[in-house]
């Protein structure tokens, strides 16, 4: 086989991770099983699938960071195989992974922009010049002498990427790279990494979760159970309907064009796909036919509950971390509604975190009062002895939770807070077995390790472990991040399904789509402060969203180009107002369409 | 309350002793550990001071900065007071009540005691964590007990080791707040009950952290080996360790001063 130099070919490549001793007994199940792909030089490229489909795995194949039990790996022309030229195709293939604090070596910035060209024994006028220019390119010269530690999560994700280019590679993969990051700095960190594979000609993939991030690629795979299943252009990819099998979903402004095609019984093209402007225009031609018949679907029942009972109240609240100048949150006053999901929406760092904190008496407010109301009355934070009854009333699920899990068994770290509130054994089965079904646990997994569960399950687990308390209120933040789609939809669920039996839920998010969906009312934070309160409706409304200046959700902004489209055809046209899931959205254009197009047949 | 651990932390700043090699400075501050040790007289500690707050201005330390430093260690420098005080009985008795005897020379003793212990807090900081960087220093160990790799003495190796421990000093601890701030919502109570029961509320707090401690080593040596780290052999440095005069000349001077402030002790026994 000649090898190509201009392309990474991968072929019939498996790979299984070693198994510890005690295991042993089980078959070890091939991350990587007979995967073969090829990379073109210079390309964008976007790996896909499910967490746990290999994705991470083929990354590492293609770094030489792992070694495959069978196949073939060539890299531009070099085998990897070839145990000389292994060294080679590292040192021209770098990796950006997802957690930006275990990738940084140095405590100074500089010094670990440098850790990689000294490995390579770059002498010293090149090297001091290769961290400098790198360091130019992310836009992080000027804090070259800071603490690594001391950088933001996005200024730690430029960092690793100016370590990436003082090695000066071929190839850079992101792993996830952007899963961490709110969405302005995930714009900030995609543009300059896009602007940087232009300007040094590099060869990008990226693996992500984000199906709106994977259309700004040339090409995608989509990897499951360690094969590749897809490979193609992002509008043949999204044309087909096996998505969800391989947890996957459509980017959001495809599921409302696939949805209208549906409701008014037609049928999109790839190149209809090709861009957002193709796109539009294909839409409104099908909604402009003179036949189209108005949809017939069940009339929602908005079970509006007049929500106006204050579960709990926020006044005054406002606190300083030790050894800072500025308040952390700023006089924050907010009532929330028995009954109601508020969101609470804001970029890293505004004080989300530092207000929630307070809501279980975790921070005792200082200046200010968050007070609650139970069974037992009205409970103040302020109050110390109540505490316990608060935490009980109140349930906190922090970021990440499924890494504080650590008991022998799912069952007993469930039970953690039953034992601390001196719940009676023969009470505590039958509520653990209760908060294990509302999260959607088998009794299989209670008795496992939690160690031993997938990543979307242990934070089931974890979250299990707060609401077998059976708060009334039930706080999460950032319940769905780093999931695949099909897991984030499933967090979304159970949390729907909770609101429903009654919880409270306030939800914390930088997702500005899945507050809107998720959300009865929102809550935006700015610099500590209440930017404005009010229903995703109100806010994201074209006038308020621009003197909020904030970004409109995707589907709004998409569906608000096809409403301007179709006015130039019905110039009266009254559309309904905006829904913000993709699917009524759709319903909601084309029976507008079709109440304006019936008023034209009569006539 | 672990996030404002100050041991071992690095100040970024410009100064005089922030450029001095830390190959100089390791070797002051064995320097300054042994004279500390060695004096005992008022006036040889009160030139010791002297020589600490030339030091203290040298780095462009803070007032702050130094007394949160200092600040964790004073229990203990307080205990060591008492625990001397309460023990020399020799000179005039200033009080006597059933056993506890107090002297005057007891309390100078005491207080030599315990203004020794923060001298040597201070030297710690000022000469080495608050003035060099975690890798820094790792590479004026590495480059003092190189002589050691002769004997197949993993010198490289643990150097490297101690500095990314120093690294991920800052975010362990910022970990362990997190694990506790999840239990403390789920009811668990570190402050209160009894001592088995602290101790039993800590080992649920450790254990996730342990768990995590793995999981970050797993991914910092992918992402290690990613950026082509193969030990020692080969690397080259952005910033090369480099003795100049100044250095040379630094490190005399100190350690005259040290021999001066030994010397005037010893002639004052």
């Amino acid at each position: 086989m000649p090898e190509d130099p201009n392309s990474i070919v991968i072929k019939d490549v498996s790979f299984s991770y070693e198994i510890p001793e005690e295991d042993s007994g089980k078959a070890p199940r091939p991350a990587l099983d007979g995967i073969s792909i090829t990379i073109a030089k210079g390309s964008y490229t976007a790996i896909l699938g499910s967490n746990g489909s290999g994705k991470s795995t083929l990354a590492k194949i293609i770094d030489v960071l792992e070694v495959p039990d069978s196949g073939k790996v060539v890299i531009f022309g070099k085998d990897a195989g070839n145990d000389d030229l292994f060294w080679d195709i590292r040192s021209h293939c770098c990796c950006v992974f997802q957690n930006p604090d275990n990738q940084i070596v140095g405590t100074i910035v500089e010094e670990d922009v440098a850790f990689g060209p000294e490995n390579l024994g770059i002498p010293n006028p090149e090297l001091r010049q290769r961290v400098d220019q790198a360091l130019k390119d992310v836009g992080l010269y000027e804090l070259r002498h800071r603490e690594t530690t001391a950088l933001s999560g996005g200024q730690k994700q430029k960092l690793a990427i100016a370590g990436a280019l003082a090695m000066q590679p071929d190839i850079l993969i992101l792993d996830e790279s952007t899963a961490m990051l709110d969405p302005s700095s995930r714009d900030d960190f995609l543009a300059l990494v896009e602007k940087m594979r232009l300007e040094k000609g590099l060869t990008l993939i990226t693996i992500t979760h984000d199906m709106t991030e994977a259309l700004r690629c040339d090409k995608l795979i989509i990897v499951d159970k360690g094969k590749a299943v897809m490979e193609g252009r992002p509008e043949e990819i999204f044309m087909s309907d096996d998505l969800w099998k391989y947890g996957l979903k459509r980017p959001v402004k495809y599921i409302f064009a696939f949805e209208i095609a549906k409701l008014t019984g037609q049928r999109l093209t790839c190149d209809d796909l090709k861009s957002d402007e193709t796109l539009i225009s294909a839409l409104a031609d099908m909604l402009k036919k003179p036949d189209i018949k108005a949809p017939e679907a069940p009339e929602e029942k908005k079970a509006k509950t007049d929500r106006h009972e204050v579960i709990m109240s926020v006044k005054d609240l406002s606190y300083t971390y030790d050894g800072s100048d500025v308040k952390a949150i700023d006089n924050i006053n907010l009532d929330i509604m028995k009954g109601e999901v508020l969101g609470i929406v804001g970029e890293s760092g505004c004080g989300k975190t530092t207000l929630i904190s307070h809501m279980n008496a975790i921070f005792r407010p200082v200046s200010g009062d968050v007070t609650i109301s139970t069974k037992d009355g009205v409970l103040s934070c302020r109050n110390k002895k109540d505490t316990l009854k608060i935490r009980q009333n109140v349930g906190l699920v922090f970021q990440y939770p499924e890494y504080q899990l650590f008991e022998e068994t799912v069952y007993k770290d469930i039970a953690f807070g039953l034992r601390k509130m001196d719940v009676p054994k023969t009470e505590q089965k039958s509520l653990i077995r209760e908060a294990a079904y509302r999260v959607g646990l088998t009794e299989k997994e209670l008795d496992s390790s939690p160690f031993e569960l997938s990543g979307g399950q242990k934070r089931r687990a974890a979250m299990a472990g707060v609401l077998v308390m059976n708060p009334g209120i039930l706080v999460l933040d950032e319940p769905a991040s780093g999931l695949d789609p099909r897991g984030r939809q499933e967090m979304f669920t159970i949390i729907r399904c909770l609101r429903d039996s009654g919880t409270t839920v306030v939800l914390v998010s930088h997702n500005m789509d899945e507050a809107a969906v998720n959300c009865d009312r929102i809550c935006l934070i700015d610099g500590g402060k209440i930017k404005a309160v009010g229903t995703p409706a109100e806010l994201f409304s074209k006038e308020k969203a621009e003197e909020l200046n904030i970004q409109r959700p995707r589907i709004t902004r998409f569906s608000e180009r096809l409403r301007k489209e179709l006015e130039k055809v019905y110039p009266d046209i009254v559309f309904d107002g905006m829904e913000f899931e993709p699917e009524k959205e759709a319903l909601s254009v084309v029976k507008s369409v079709c109440r304006e197009a019936g008023k034209h047949n009569v006539q | 309350m672990f996030s404002k651990i100050s041991l071992g932390r690095y100040y970024p700043a410009h100064s005089f002793l922030h450029e001095t090699d830390p190959r100089v400075k390791t070797i002051l501050y064995g320097v300054y550990l042994v004279t500390v040790f060695m004096i005992r007289e008022p006036v040889s500690v009160a030139l010791l001071a002297g020589i600490v707050i030339l030091q203290l201005i040298l780095a462009k330390i803070t007032p702050g900065i130094l007394w949160s430093t200092v600040k964790p260690m004073l229990p203990l420098a307080l205990f060591i007071f008492i625990i001397n005080v309460l023990t020399i009985k020799q000179g005039d008795v200033l009080f006597s009540w059933k056993i506890i005897t107090i002297t005057g020379y007891g309390i100078g003793r005491a207080s030599i005691m315990a203004v020794r212990l923060i001298f040597l807090i201070i030297s710690t900081s000022v000469l080495l964590t608050l003035t060099t960087t975690p890798l820094k220093m790792s590479d004026a160990l590495e480059k003092l007990f190189a002589p050691l790799s002769l004997i197949k003495v993993p010198v490289h190796e643990m150097a490297m080791m101690m500095s990314i421990a120093l690294r991920f000093i800052p975010t362990l601890a910022a970990e362990t707040d997190k694990i506790m701030k999840a239990q403390q919502s789920r009811g668990a109570d570190y402050d209160t009950g009894s001592f088995i029961n602290k101790v039993r509320g800590y080992i649920t707090v450790l254990i996730p952290l342990f768990v995590s401690s793995f999981r970050r080593a797993d991914e910092l040596a992918v992402a290690m080996d990613a950026r082509c780290y193969s030990g020692g052999k080969g690397r080259t440095k952005l910033n090369p360790l480099n003795l100049t005069l100044r250095d040379v000349l630094t490190g005399i001077m100190f350690t005259l001063l040290a021999v001066l402030v030994v010397l005037v002790d010893l002639s004052l026994r």
